[in-house]
């Protein structure tokens, strides 16, 4: 009578995987390995990964990302500052005004389509909804059969 | 690779516990072997370090065991969804209760070498769910809970994965032990 078999079964199991050997790597594995660190090796220092490079390395290709950094920022504020980038502003707000006027339009329109829902009732709605569901239905049910079609087995 | 002699040596020593932790994780040559060439990648990397140490087998271990769960967790959909599939199909079979041996009985029953061989392949038959946690657990001395962590899941269904892994390789290892009589008989 064993008196706690899930104990004593989770023992056995201990006691034989911890019995295993370690598994024999294939013997081609560690030329395979050899061969990838060399291949790894031989590649250019620009190519290997960035925690490889030689610490001056590391420290210029910091500096010149902050330099490029900076100059961007510097160069951003100063252009927006130009009197040129000011007029095309100007400009550009004129343009800017015609997708205005293209929102209230769409507005007005959105507004008219509201209105015309709430005379026409729902009666009409649902049936427009269910005519469009079986318009959706029927181009799926064609589009499979032209697939199952095209792809039949002949 | 002005220290390739040393780092052969290092590679051919610890090559069979990586290659074991990743198999074992992986049950799949092909991958395990691409797993063990990408953690002596970076034990390369960090060779000067590694070299010397005395934890470098525990540290290539756990690299080896994060690679193959990494590895597992990419292709987590498929790899969740067909064991899932396989666990089931197990329990639908459900095999009636088999008593077992006492451990003592069973291993005078089996030469240890077969045996061993017979556990490996058990081990490696049995679907991902059961045995990615069963092996972690008892080969890689992980807790419950950091194995939940480690894949993700709840800590209930690693105790039941671990649970019927255990069932499993007991009917297994019951399974032989009745031939064994029977070829005897």
């Amino acid at each position: 009578m064993n008196p706690n078999p899930e104990n004593e079964l989770a023992a056995l199991v201990d006691r034989e995987l911890k019995a295993l050997p370690p598994l024999p790597a294939p013997s081609s594995l560690a030329p395979r390995i050899l061969a990838a660190i060399a291949a790894h090796a031989e590649a250019p220092w620009y190519r290997r990964p960035w925690e490889t490079w030689t610490l001056p390395l590391q420290g210029a290709s910091l500096a010149v990302l902050l330099a490029l950094f900076g100059t961007l920022c510097f160069g951003g504020w100063r252009f927006s500052q130009s009197e040129a980038v000011v007029a095309t502003a100007g400009k550009a707000s004129g343009v800017l005004s015609v997708f205005e006027l293209m929102f209230r339009i769409l507005g007005v329109l959105r507004d008219a389509g509201v209105q015309v829902i709430q005379h026409i009732g729902s009666g009409y709605l649902i049936g427009f909804a269910v005519m469009a569901l079986m318009a959706y239905a029927v181009c799926l049910a064609l589009g499979s059969a032209c697939v199952r079609f095209a792809y039949a087995r002949r | 690779m002005s220290d390739a002699p040393q780092f052969e040596a290092f590679l051919r020593q610890h090559q069979n516990l990586v290659f074991s932790t990743a198999m074992r994780l992986l049950a799949n040559r092909a991958e395990a072997e691409d797993v063990t060439q990408e953690v002596f990648l970076k034990a390369y990397a960090r060779f000067g370090e590694l070299e010397t140490s005395p934890t470098a087998a525990g540290w290539l271990r756990t690299v080896a065991r994060n690679l193959s769960l990494n590895h597992l967790t990419r292709y987590r959909s498929r790899w969740t969804f067909f064991s899932e599939i396989l666990a089931g199909r197990g329990e639908e079979e459900g095999e009636g209760t088999v008593d077992f041996a006492a451990p003592e009985n069973t291993e005078e029953q089996l030469a240890s070498t077969d045996r061993r061989a017979f556990v490996e392949q058990a081990l490696e038959k049995l679907p991902a769910a059961q045995r990615v946690p069963l092996v972690l657990y008892h080969l890689e001395d992980q807790s419950y809970e950091a194995i939940a962590a480690q894949l993700g899941v709840s800590l209930g269904k690693v105790k039941t994965d671990i649970f019927r892994g255990r069932e499993a390789l007991r009917k297994k290892l019951a399974a032989v032990k009745e031939t064994e009589l029977g070829i005897v008989a």
